[in-house]
Parts: C-alpha cells; sequence; structure tokens
C-alpha cells in the first residue's frame, strides 16, 4: 500500500483543481446565461419598440422596387439595407416587426402549454389514482400522435389566426411539465412530512408553494426556454405548410416561407430571417442548458 | 418476474387506451374540418349530385352513427375505403411505407452511426475544438426548420455543387439529402444526449476509481462508461425512431420522396378521412410499440422502474 | 369572324413562341441536341386517376390525353382538329354526325368502333358509372352507331359547340370491351385507351410510367418511355431541371424565367393561357351588391404594374369576360382602366362607409394567388377601399364554392373549355352555375339564347351585348389573363397547350438530334 499516500495526495489535488475549475465554470454559466437572457430581453425590447424602430412601413409594397438587393450588392439598393421582397417590402423593418409575431407566439405557447402542463401534473400527482392514469394515458395519446398532423387539422377546423396558432403550439407542449411536476409530487408523497402536514391541517397550496415549486422551479424554466425555441421553428414549419399567420402581418416564419421560392434568385428574402430564426431558437436553447448548470450544481461542467 | 408482467400489462394497456384516444381525436378532428365531396366533383355539379355521394360515402349519417361504424370496423382491422383513391385505405398507405421506411430507417442509422461516436468522442475530448465544432453544428440542427435546411441542401449540394439528385426516390444517391435532413434532428439530439451522458458516467466515482487503479483511459471508457450510458441513448434513440414519421411531412414534401408523411398532408388536404387515420393510427401504434419496448427493456434492467 | 380568330389565334401563338424561343436560337453554334430516348415531365402535383372519366384536375389530364384519344382534338393553336372522329358535320339542327377512323387498335389489340365511342359518351353521364364528368355533355339526347365508322349524336336543343365539348375532358374516349370485362376498379389501375402512349407503371406520389405506342395511328411519338414525375415545391422542381433530371417541368413562375434562361442548357416556352384570372364577386353581401363599388374596385387595380413587375411581363390584361383567343373576343375593346381617382368619386357616390371588403385566396393553388392578393389589397387601400386578404386552404375554397358562402371576393381561374364564352363565363356565371352570385334579366335571356344558336353572327352579336352590361356590374373582376410557363432543356422542341393539356404528339414534340 506504498502506493497509496502519492494516490490519495493527488486525489485531494484533484480535488482542489476541480472545485477551482467548477468556480470558473459557475462564473462563466452565470455570465453566458446573463448574455442569453440579455440577447432575449434586447429581441422583446425590438419587438415592443418595432414601429418606432422599423426604417419603413412593414407593409407598404412596392412593386415596381421587388426584389431588391441588400444594400452592399445593389448599387440602387441604399434605401433597403436587407433588400426587399416579392412585393417591394422592406425586408428589414418586416424582420424587425416580425419579431413580434414570433416571440408573442413563442412566450405565449410557453405560457398556455406551462400552465396546462402544470395544473395537470400537480393534480395527476396529487390526487393520484384514476386521475393519474387518465392524465397519463391522455399525456401517451399526445406524444404518439404525429403532432404536425394534429396541428393541420385543428387549423383546419378553426382557420388560421393567431390565437389558433398559440393554442396548437402551446398544446403541443405540455406533457414535458405534466410529467416533472407530477414526478416531484410523487417523489414528496412518498415522505411522511407531507402526510404530517396534511394531518396538521395543512393546505395542499402551501405544500405546493413551499415544497413542490421551488424544487422543481429549475427544471420548469430549462424546459420552458427549450421549449420557447421549439415554438418559435413550429411557427416557421406551420407557415411552411401554409398554416401561418395571415397576411400582411410578418413574421420571421411566414418570411422564410415566402422566400424559399427566392432562395436561389433572391436569397436575402428568406435567409436573413431564417438566420434571426435560428439565432434565436440556439441562443434561447443554449441558455436553458447554462441556466440548468447554474441552478443544478450536480450537473456543472458539462 | 411476475411484478415485470404486472408492470407490463398495465403500461400495454394504458398504450392500448392512447391509441384509442388518437383514433378518437383523429376521427372527430377530420370530421370537423370539412366535406369531402365537393373537391371530388366538377364545380359545376349539381346539389343532386353532391347529396348522391354523401350518402354513397356514408357522410349523410349522423356523427355518432359514423363513430360507431368507423370504430367497429376499426376493430376488425378495417380502416375503411379511400375516398379519393376509391381502394382500401390500408392498401393506399401500405404501397407508400416502405418509401418511408427506407428513409426513417436510414435516417435512424445516420443518427445513431454517426451521432453516438461524435457524442462519445465530444465527451471524452470535451471542450476541445472537436468537441466544440460538433455540438454548434448539433445546436443548429436542433434549432433550424427542417423545410429550411432540406431547401438549401438541394441548391447547394444538388444545384451548385451537382453531387447529387434533387428529388424523388430511386437509388442510395436519392436517399442520401432527405435522410440527412430527416435526420438531422434526431442527430442533433443523440448526440448531444450521448454527451452529456457519457460525462456524467465519466464523473461518477466508479470510473475515478478505475483511473485511480491505473486503467488505460479507452478501456475505462470502453468498458464502464457506455455500458452505463447505454440506457438514456437506447432511450432518446427509441424516442426518435418512434417519431420518425411525424418528422417524414415535412421531409417527404420537400424532395418529393413518395412515403405515407406526403401522403398524409395530401389526404388532410383532401379531407380523405380513411387514409389520415389509417397513417396517423400507424405511426402512433409505431410509437407506443416502440415506447413499450424501452419500457420493457428497462424493467428487465433497471427492477426499481417497476414501481414508478 | 372565325377567320380573323384563327388569325388572332395564330398570331398569339407566334407571340408566344417568340417569346419562348430568345431570337436566333437554332443557331449552329447554340443549337443543342440530345440522344434521349425517354421524355420526363415533371409537374406540381401527382395523379389521381387513371380512368379520365373520373377526374377534371390538370395533373391528370397531362396524362389521360395521352393515353386515351377523344373524338375532336383541341391542339395547342387553338384549333380544334380531327381526332379519333376524322369528320363531322351537323345533320339538321340537332343532330351531329361523326365519320371514325377505322383500323385503330386499343392498346391490348383491340379494334376501336362506334360502339366504344357510344359507350364512352353514354357512360359519362351514367348514373351506376358514377364518373365525375356527369355534367360535360347534359345537351345530349341520345346516341346511335349504325356502323362501326359511323356515330350520331343527337342533341335535346340545336347544340353548335357539341364537336368542342368533345375535345375535353369527359370527351376521352374508352374501350367498351375492355372495361366491361375487368370492371371500373381494374380499369382505372390497368388503364387501355388508343393513344400515343400506353401505361406502364404508377408509383403513387413519384412517377407514371408511360411507353410510346408504336402503332399509334398518328404515328408513333419520338420518344420510347414517357415518364411523368411529381414534384410539389417549386424550388426542387426548377432544380430538377436546370440539372438535367428532367425535360420539361410545369408551371415554372415568371420569376424562375430568367434563372432558366440564363442556364445555358434551359429555356422557357409559354402559351397564353386559355381562360382568366378573375376575382369573382359575391353580389349578393353588401357592399359589393352595389354595381358602383365593384365598377371602383376594378378602377383602382394597377394591372399594367401587376403584370409588368409581379408577373415580369408574362400576361395581358383583360377586356372584360372573355378569353383572348376564344371565339367572339373582341379586340377592338380596351383593356380594363385603372383610375384610382374615378375610383374614389364612384365610391363616394355609392356610400360607401369603409365597409370591410374580403378577398379570400388559396396561396398557391393559383399561380400568384396570394401575392396578387395582397397586391391588389395594397392598391385599393390607397384608392381609399378597406381591403383584407384571408388566406384559405384549397379544400376550404372548394367548400365555400359548394355551399357559396365566400365572404366577398376570391380568386379563380375559369377555363375556357371550349374556347367560346359559353364554355367559361356562360358555364360559371349562369343561373344555377357554380359561381351564380348575381342575376340579370336581360343578361341570362342573352346567354340561353347564344347557347342553343347554331348562327355565329347571332351569337356574337348576344356575347358583345352581355360583355356591355358585365362592364357595369362586374360579376368578375378580371386581373390578368397569363401565360402558362414551363421549363424546357434546349433540345426540346414542342409548344405548351394554352388548356394545360401535355401534347406530346408526334406533331407536337420533338428531341433536336445531332
Amino acid at each position: 500500500m506504498a502506493f497509496s499516500i502519492p494516490a490519495s495526495a493527488s486525489a485531494d489535488q484533484a480535488i482542489a483543481t476541480a472545485s477551482a475549475r467548477a468556480g470558473r465554470r459557475a462564473r462563466r454559466a452565470r455570465r453566458l446565461t446573463a448574455a442569453g437572457v440579455g440577447f432575449v430581453l434586447f429581441l422583446a425590447l425590438v419587438a415592443a419598440a418595432a414601429p418606432w424602430l422599423a426604417p419603413h412601413d412593414p407593409t407598404r409594397q412596392s412593386l415596381r422596387a421587388r426584389l431588391v438587393a441588400p444594400t452592399w450588392e445593389a448599387a440602387d439598393g441604399r434605401a433597403h439595407v436587407l433588400g426587399t421582397d416579392h412585393l417591394g417590402r422592406d425586408v428589414l423593418s418586416r424582420m424587425i416587426v416580425g419579431s413580434r409575431v414570433s416571440l408573442l407566439v413563442g412566450f405565449a405557447a410557453v405560457l398556455v402549454g406551462g400552465l396546462i402542463g402544470s395544473a395537470l401534473g400537480l393534480v395527476a400527482g396529487f390526487r393520484g389514482g384514476w386521475f393519474d392514469t387518465a392524465i397519463m394515458t391522455v399525456a401517451d395519446a399526445q406524444l404518439a400522435f404525429p403532432f404536425i398532423l394534429l396541428a393541420i387539422g385543428i387549423i383546419a377546423v378553426l382557420g388560421p389566426s393567431f390565437s389558433t396558432l398559440i393554442v396548437v403550439i402551446g398544446l403541443s407542449g405540455w406533457v414535458s411539465y405534466a410529467r416533472i411536476l407530477r414526478s416531484q409530487v410523487l417523489g414528496l408523497r412518498s415522505r411522511e412530512f407531507v402526510d404530517a402536514i396534511h394531518a396538521l391541517g395543512g393546505s395542499v397550496l402551501r405544500i405546493i408553494g413551499k415544497h413542490v415549486l421551488p424544487n422543481v422551479l429549475s427544471s420548469l424554466v430549462v424546459i420552458a426556454t427549450l421549449e420557447l425555441a421549439r415554438a418559435i421553428v413550429l411557427e416557421a414549419t406551420l407557415s411552411f405548410l401554409g398554416l401561418g399567420i395571415q397576411p400582411p402581418t410578418p413574421s420571421w416564419g411566414g418570411m422564410v416561407q415566402e422566400g424559399r421560392e427566392y432562395l436561389d434568385s433572391a436569397w436575402w428574402i428568406a435567409t436573413f430571417p431564417g438566420l434571426l430564426l435560428m439565432a434565436t431558437s440556439v441562443v434561447v436553447s443554449r441558455t436553458g442548458d447554462w441556466l440548468r448548470d447554474l441552478l443544478d450544481p450536480t450537473l456543472r461542467g458539462e | 418476474m411476475r411484478t415485470f408482467l404486472v408492470f407490463l400489462a398495465s403500461r400495454a394497456g394504458r398504450a392500448v387506451v392512447a391509441l384509442w384516444l388518437v383514433s378518437t381525436v383523429v376521427f372527430v378532428v377530420m370530421r370537423l374540418s370539412g366535406d369531402p365531396t365537393p373537391l371530388l366533383l366538377p364545380p359545376d355539379a349539381p346539389r343532386s349530385e353532391i347529396f348522391r355521394l354523401r350518402t354513397e360515402l356514408g357522410l349523410d349519417r349522423p356523427l355518432p352513427v359514423q363513430y360507431a361504424v368507423f370504430m367497429g370496423n376499426l376493430l376488425r382491422g378495417d380502416f375503411g375505403q379511400s375516398i379519393r383513391f376509391k381502394g382500401p385505405a390500408i392498401g393506399v398507405v401500405v404501397e407508400r411505407l416502405p418509401a418511408t421506411l427506407e428513409l426513417g430507417l436510414t435516417s435512424f442509422g445516420l443518427a445513431v452511426l454517426i451521432a453516438v461516436p461524435i457524442g462519445l468522442l465530444s465527451a471524452v475530448y470535451r471542450n476541445s475544438p472537436l468537441d466544440h465544432a460538433a455540438m454548434g453544428v448539433a445546436l443548429i440542427g436542433q434549432s433550424a426548420p427542417t423545410f429550411f435546411i432540406g431547401i438549401l441542401f438541394i441548391l447547394v449540394v444538388s444545384v451548385k455543387l451537382g453531387l447529387l439528385p434533387t428529388s424523388g426516390r430511386g437509388d442510395w444517391r436519392n436517399l442520401l439529402l432527405p435522410a440527412v435532413t430527416l435526420g438531422l434532428f434526431g442527430m442533433a439530439s443523440v448526440a448531444r444526449l450521448t454527451r452529456s451522458a457519457v460525462l456524467e458516467v465519466l464523473r461518477a466515482d466508479y470510473i475515478r476509481t478505475a483511473r485511480a487503479k491505473g486503467l488505460a483511459e479507452t478501456l475505462v471508457i470502453a468498458k464502464h462508461t457506455f455500458k452505463n450510458a447505454a440506457i438514456p441513448i437506447v432511450t432518446i434513440t427509441g424516442l426518435q425512431f418512434g417519431s420518425l414519421l411525424a418528422g417524414a411531412v415535412v421531409t417527404e414534401t420537400v424532395f418529393a420522396w413518395p412515403g405515407i408523411g406526403r401522403l398524409a398532408i395530401q389526404a388532410i388536404y383532401n379531407r380523405d378521412y380513411p387514409v389520415v387515420q389509417c397513417v396517423v393510427l400507424l405511426s402512433a401504434a409505431l410509437f407506443v410499440v416502440v415506447n413499450l419496448a424501452i419500457d420493457a427493456i428497462y424493467g428487465l434492467l433497471d427492477p426499481r422502474i417497476r414501481v414508478r | 369572324m372565325t377567320v380573323t380568330r384563327r388569325e388572332l389565334l395564330k398570331g398569339a401563338a407566334l407571340a408566344g413562341a417568340a417569346a419562348a424561343l430568345p431570337a436566333g436560337l437554332p443557331g449552329p453554334a447554340t443549337a443543342q441536341t440530345t440522344q434521349k430516348r425517354e421524355l420526363v415531365v415533371a409537374q406540381g402535383g401527382d395523379i389521381a386517376h387513371l380512368d379520365p372519366h373520373m377526374s377534371t384536375s390538370s395533373n391528370d389530364i397531362r396524362i389521360s390525353y395521352n393515353i386515351f384519344d377523344n373524338l375532336t382534338s383541341r391542339r395547342p393553336d387553338g384549333k380544334l382538329a380531327p381526332g379519333l372522329a376524322s369528320e363531322w358535320k351537323l345533320q339538321g339542327q340537332q343532330a351531329w354526325a361523326f365519320k371514325l377512323r377505322s383500323g385503330v387498335k386499343w392498346h391490348n389489340g383491340d379494334p376501336f368502333t362506334a360502339a366504344d365511342a357510344k359507350f364512352s359518351l353514354e357512360r359519362t353521364y351514367d348514373p351506376a358509372a358514377k364518373t365525375r364528368v356527369n355534367t360535360v355533355f347534359t345537351t345530349i339526347e341520345r346516341i346511335e352507331a349504325p356502323d362501326p365508322t359511323t356515330l350520331i349524336v343527337h342533341t335535346k336543343k340545336p347544340d353548335p359547340l357539341l364537336p368542342a365539348r368533345l375535345g375535353f375532358y369527359g370527351g376521352q374516349i374508352v374501350p367498351k370491351k375492355y372495361l366491361e370485362a375487368v370492371g371500373q376498379e381494374k380499369f382505372n389501375q390497368a388503364p387501355v385507351g388508343t393513344g400515343p402512349v400506353r401505361f406502364v407503371s404508377w408509383t403513387k406520389d413519384d412517377k407514371v410510367v408511360l411507353d410510346a405506342n408504336a402503332d399509334y395511328w398518328g404515328g408513333k411519338p419520338d420518344f420510347d418511355r414517357l415518364i411523368v414525375r411529381a414534384l410539389p415545391e417549386m424550388a426542387p422542381r426548377v432544380a430538377a431541371l436546370l440539372k438535367g433530371e428532367v425535360d420539361i417541368a410545369t408551371q415554372l413562375p415568371p420569376d424562375q424565367g430568367e434563372r432558366v434562361k440564363a442556364n445555358a442548357s434551359t429555356t422557357v416556352a409559354g402559351a397564353l393561357y386559355g381562360g382568366l384570372y378573375v376575382l369573382a364577386v359575391n353580389s349578393k353581401v353588401k357592399p359589393l351588391d352595389n354595381p358602383l363599388v365593384k365598377q371602383a374596385l376594378s378602377l383602382a387595380i394597377d394591372r399594367d404594374v401587376i403584370i409588368k413587375e409581379l408577373w415580369r411581363g408574362r400576361g395581358v390584361a383583360p377586356s372584360g369576360p372573355i378569353a383572348r383567343g376564344d371565339n367572339h373576343f373582341d379586340p377592338s375593346l380596351p383593356p380594363l382602366a385603372y383610375n384610382p381617382k374615378e375610383a374614389r368619386e364612384l365610391l363616394k357616390k355609392a356610400g360607401y362607409k369603409n365597409e370591410e371588403i374580403v378577398i379570400e385566396t388559396t396561396a398557391g393553388y393559383m399561380a400568384g394567388d396570394k401575392p396578387m392578393a395582397e397586391a391588389v389589397q395594397a392598391m385599393w387601400k390607397d384608392a381609399g377601399i378597406n381591403g383584407k386578404v384571408e388566406i384559405v386552404e384549397y379544400s376550404v375554397r372548394a367548400q365555400k364554392n359548394r355551399d357559396k358562402s365566400f365572404k366577398g371576393l376570391w380568386w379563380s381561374d375559369p377555363t375556357s373549355t371550349l374556347r367560346d364564352p359559353d364554355g367559361m363565363m356562360w358555364r360559371l356565371l349562369g343561373p344555377g352555375g357554380p359561381q351564380d352570385y348575381w342575376r340579370h334579366a336581360e343578361w341570362d335571356e342573352l346567354g340561353n339564347a347564344a347557347r342553343f344558336s347554331v348562327d355565329e353572327k347571332f351569337r356574337g352579336e348576344a356575347y358583345k351585348k352581355m360583355t356591355k352590361i358585365f362592364l357595369e356590374h362586374f360579376p368578375w373582376i378580371p386581373v390578368i389573363q397569363p401565360y402558362e410557363d414551363y421549363g424546357l432543356q434546349k433540345y426540346v422542341e414542342w409548344n405548351p397547350d394554352p388548356l394545360q393539356q401535355l401534347e406530346i404528339r408526334r406533331f407536337n414534340f420533338k428531341f433536336r438530334r445531332a
């Protein structure tokens, strides 16, 4: 066992460097999360101030100046920094104003899905029994249903509109929230103190507020960011299938969809909103990862 | 073993109920979405013609009666007659199934063969340029709309570089682009999950012990890590496989791939109820069966799960 | 009258051909040739039926017109030429006699006779056959086939357009013996016709494979095999053409024309559409029941800009409800005017109170439907009209069409099936027609009289008067008569058809060979 001493010494050293590294990681995660949240806040501000920021009216057409290239590509494109689309509308202005729809649909859908999912998850966890089984079976059914087809069907029934989109996209995401809350509640219920609180007359709401939510908040936030990214991409996909927001209101997904026929000739129509959409989605889901690193120390360092 | 069988039976029961729910929802949504008859007749068809066709298709009966007929037929394995193609709906779907399976299995294979090694390497050499590049690509793969990626592939790889055919079904060259497009999202998820699963295992105590014991690094990874990281990896790949059909909808439209995803979209637009019902149920059944299999494997591997 | 029309058509066809083929194309240096024996065509959707009487969609027609023949044949130049009938004449007022070709064989070797023709036409309206073309031959009273090469069709009233009706959908002749032997379902899976190509296979949502009929009475076509692929997305369809994977691509949007022409090996061919793109009007809802409002809506549309910019010049401005190239088209009428100032005055006079006027448009069902709707809405806005665009799915449009429940205006692309006003405005806008939202006693009387008159001079006068009434009431607001453009490899010699058929018979299709 002569080797045990240096081995353990190096282990100590390793632990020391590891904790230093963990500290650096935590700082890095905090910085990155802040940057990610900052980006989203910036977009939200842009969306809020869109009418004042947009250099042109996003719905103003000019058929004589359609498919004008971005400033640096065309001599006469100075008035339109990112060019114009197939109806001569300013691409930059449409992207700025379009952020409203994309973000609003995204956030509202996350809210709808989060509220429904959380509520069902809590009820399933606390009530248990057939109620639990019923909700989890519905969740199974939802996951098994090819979602795009369900969305097309629902939109065909209700007609494409802002609120329909929010409901459809929101409904598609409730299962993750429900599952995480349910398992948290089940975990708590297996501990005696909950029954004790019950026996002492403590209300269910109190249990939720004091013991359930603090434990799942980080998971919920992480899921919400992933869902937000998914919702923004989904809006674009539904637009591709012709089920997006109604014209002339611009949305990023709608712009990509309209511009896809011009990718070869007027690439700027779809490319800029497409890049912005992808960037937003990447940043938001990355922020979710960083947030998880920050909130859940055991996973730190990934 | 007995508890395992009970666990499996309850899971199977839930799966059957879920499938019943799926079939009911698809029935209701399709019926609410509109009437197929105007699409089948020329615009100047007289009213009597429309009524005749509605009667012929059984659409004049009250909804509950239609539902009962639908369920009764379903239990006998009969999905009804396609309204547009005038043949059994199941035949219309099965005819296109090989194309979708070919596409789906290829993209699934790509996801497993490419994404798992990449995730593994990323974990082992974490924070290396390789790791950053791979995870960057994976992030984009998860964030980009499929149709956008697909059209970009066609323009760059097929038209600009002239490497592969633009669309349609044929030999492996036709298959590559749509399979990568369809598999991209799955690949990205699998690669990222593999990486984090392996990382987690690498940090675990027994690995540290193994390292401390002086075992070669490759041996450590080979022996311990992969075995322990396998469960989450199997889960995510299983889930990806189960949802491939749903993902095929957009890919098949972009690449003119003659599979059931494209069939489903057209069937919805044509209000071809029986075909939609058939595709949705097959797809849901595939998903349910794959998940049941995963559950069963879990239950066998890890008895603790059965209690949940 | 007929002579001038034909002259005009020739002119239009030449103009189309000139626009399609850049000047001096077949110069020896640029002439491109091929050794191909296989013709590959890409269209925007798969076929649904092979049985020609089960469909009226253009995707199906492109194939069924080539597997089958009609008694008469509508050529790409607009003329009605002999098909399976070599000649025909009116007998008295209410009977048409057709002399049929002898020696024609079905693809399975059976001889074609007048009995097949009689069976086919009767099948279209036989309730037991449940065809989808059962309204095409409603003027027929009974059919006689006294000998194998004679067919006599008796009509209920004089029907000057019967030969024209026989040239369009519903008129494809199917084999009596084979169909009765195998039944409808089998026939739909393995059709047998007399046409220039015989059916080989159909891979759903992928392609239809057809082989050249070496024994075709009109000569074997200039290929051994025809493959029609379904490529629904425009970008991949054009990409396949640019890469040389397909020889002809249908439905080429005007914005893609330059791209296709700039490519060294491809070019564009177009035919002026045999019909119009119109905003149909639900004249029953307020304020569209007021003719002044509809006149204003028409005056507020700048058709020149739509055609020049949005369509890149690939279209002409309509002058009324009759398409250029049709019987009784009046070339002296000016194109529909653009005058937003007058539109404002008319609106004021009509008492328009900024009511919302809805355009329900499909997205991609008709070329340029959504962008045109958005452009029209913006033009209306400039003239003080509160327009709104709503996108509806194609099936919803079909449903609204049936229920007559459109909220205001919607896109329609009326096809001039007979190249005559009777087959277009009267078929659609007439009493009981699918777009019957507006009635006018004098207009109705004229339309009815013109349908059943064999006096072309009388018919011409009637359509002149009807056009005048139309331009006051605007049951349609015609917007453009576009070119139907196709992308071609330069080694393909082929003329597109105004009625969206794919005419690949020997007289119209050739591979340019070295």
